[in-house]
């Protein structure tokens, strides 16, 4: 293969998810009649509901672990502070701060569990994660059904279902909806901005930088890199992790607060259900893989994503007769877009154990990658590799 | 070899209790200024005959729209913490006064008489009492329980909103 086809055919296997993604997104524009302003609003829109929940997902891949699929949990508690918040008749910003402060040692609780767990699987966290979210959703079912009203008091007979314990199933945020978007509103042309929303995504992409380059952001780079060497380094491998996965929790309660605010109301039992589906969609879209990610993966990823989301319904509508192809549609792309991300990154995982091999057969490695411990990624007799290679990371 | 746990310096411990009274204090002050309550704004006679409603006035609530009101009118304003600022301009009278006040904190709704307000009658508000029992709609109310296809132990809804005093 001469060196300018593989660059060729190595570029788009790294960017396949983006390109096919854009294609479609610029494809339904036109049949959905949408005017590019109004797409242009959603979007922005979109972009301070919707990032910071995508930016959560970013340590625990430094940190080797993957898409953060437990990142629901942090949600769930972001979810019972803004229930406390509503019961307790704390409004407007105030409110978003309250209900943050009380989820925020419920999504470390949840963070710490989870990063426990995820240390007894590890090489398999996002499947681990992914269950993990199931079964911590029956408990959070059993806490907001059945103990609140019951066993912990609930003043606000309002938001409780007419039995007299347990929340009701939608629950109007009248009092917080859209209280941080609206501090700062400015109107750039014909576009509406949520400045304060856009400043707190701003900090926490700083925050992000910042942490890359501490003492502890430089040994979660290690521990995602190779756990072993890390070890070996005196790095505290499953601690680093754990801290990982705590402060992806602890994010995500933010992240869905800022959400749900937005939304101005909250499906008390199923909103968080498909927070991580779709932050990890997002994260993927915008050329992200499961070991590798960066902030502009995180913006790309949003802006394509809910731009596909605003055009496909209507799309749908306009060349098939129904706007439910176009739903059909979302849930159909947001699901294989993970599908594609995780094959491509299987693909590309094999074939550099496959260059390690040949490499290694040649007497020098083809790229220098390393498996989980350390050693290239050969693989297994079958010709697997290992599910921690860095083969072929950006 | 096991690693022995090193217990906290008092230093740390007090590190520690510093931000959990910090924690504590910011919980504190955001229910404090964020907790709303409602003010019934109330333009009626005494039933006693010791104060008159106020032909017309139009009465604003700190920087809120100032709205008219006429004997017998009743609205509500919505507001956030608990000290609070009133205009009444009776354009009848041609007569102008301000108050401010404190709603107590456990109070989600006062009644304020503004012709008590105007006839310096004290207290001029009192608490509110809202007996909820919202109508519920079952299916609406249903949660979405694992395997279930139809609600689960929920009962009839009672019946409509009623306010009393």
């Amino acid at each position: 293969m001469s060196p300018k086809k593989k660059s060729v055919s190595t570029w788009f296997s790294e960017y396949a998810v983006v390109i096919i993604f854009l294609a479609i997104t610029v494809a339904a524009i036109s049949p959905s009649k949408l005017s590019i302003n109004y797409i242009i609003q959603e979007v922005i829109t979109r972009l301070g509901r919707n990032s910071f929940l995508v930016i959560a997902l970013l340590l625990p891949i430094y940190a080797g672990m993957g898409i953060n699929f437990a990142m629901a949990l942090g949600a769930m508690a972001g979810q019972i502070g803004l229930i406390f918040a509503v019961d307790w008749s704390v409004a407007g910003w105030q409110g978003l701060v309250f209900a943050f402060l009380v989820g925020l040692p419920i999504a470390i609780l949840l963070g710490w569990v989870s990063g426990k767990v995820m240390n007894r699987a590890k090489g398999r966290e996002m499947v681990t994660g992914y269950i993990l979210a199931f079964f911590i959703n029956g408990i959070y079912q059993f806490f907001v059904l059945y103990l609140m009203g019951s066993v912990i008091p609930i003043r606000n007979a309002a938001i409780l279902l007419s039995r007299g314990y347990g929340i009701r199933n939608t629950l109007n945020l009248e009092s917080v909806r859209q209280s941080l978007d609206t501090i700062l509103k400015v109107n750039i042309g014909p576009f509406s901005v949520p400045v304060v929303t856009f400043i707190v995504i701003a900090l926490l992409c700083v925050f992000i930088v910042w942490f890359r380059k501490t003492k502890l952001g430089q040994d979660m780079r290690a521990v995602g890199q190779d756990m072993t060497v890390a070890d070996a380094a005196g790095i505290p491998v499953e601690k680093t992790r754990i801290v990982a996965i705590i402060i992806s929790t602890v994010l995500a309660c933010a992240g869905q607060i800022i959400f749900l605010q937005n939304m101005g109301n909250l499906a008390t039992y199923n909103a968080h259900d498909q927070t991580s589906f779709f932050a990890a969609a997002a994260i993927l879209v915008g050329g992200a893989s499961v070991t590798h990610a960066s902030i502009p993966n995180v913006f790309i990823g949003v802006v394509l994503l809910h731009a596909m989301f605003i055009v496909s319904p209507l799309a749908g509508q306009n060349l098939f007769g129904s706007a439910m192809i176009g739903e059909y549609f979302r849930q159909f792309i947001g699901y294989g877009v993970i599908a594609i991300s995780l094959v491509l990154y299987a693909w590309k995982t094999r074939k550099a154990a496959d260059n390690a091999r040949s490499g290694l057969r040649g007497g020098a490695s083809a790229n220098g990658s390393l498996g989980a411990n350390g050693k290239p990624a050969l693989g297994d007799k079958n010709g697997k590799s290992n599910g921690e290679s860095k083969g072929g990371r950006a | 070899m096991k690693k022995t746990k090193k217990p906290a310096s008092t230093r740390s411990l007090i590190a520690r209790s510093i931000l959990l009274a910090l924690y504590i204090a910011v919980m504190l002050i955001m229910v404090i200024t964020g907790r709303r309550h409602t003010i019934l704004i109330d333009n009626k006679d005494a039933p006693d005959g010791s104060y008159m409603a106020i032909d017309g006035m139009e009465v604003q609530i700190d920087n809120q729209e100032a709205l008219e009101y006429y004997p017998g009118d009743r609205d509500k304003a919505v507001v956030q913490g608990q000290r609070h600022k009133i205009k009444v301009d009776m354009f009848m009278e041609g007569r102008e006064f301000e108050a401010s006040f404190r709603i107590p904190f456990g109070q989600d709704m006062i009644l304020l008489s503004v012709p008590k307000l105007a006839a310096g009658i004290e207290p001029y508000f009192e608490p509110f009492t809202v007996l909820e029992s919202i109508a519920s709609d079952a299916a609406n109310e249903a949660p979405t329980s694992f395997g279930a296809d139809s609600p689960v132990g929920l009962e009839e809804g009672p019946p409509a909103p009623e306010l009393i005093q």
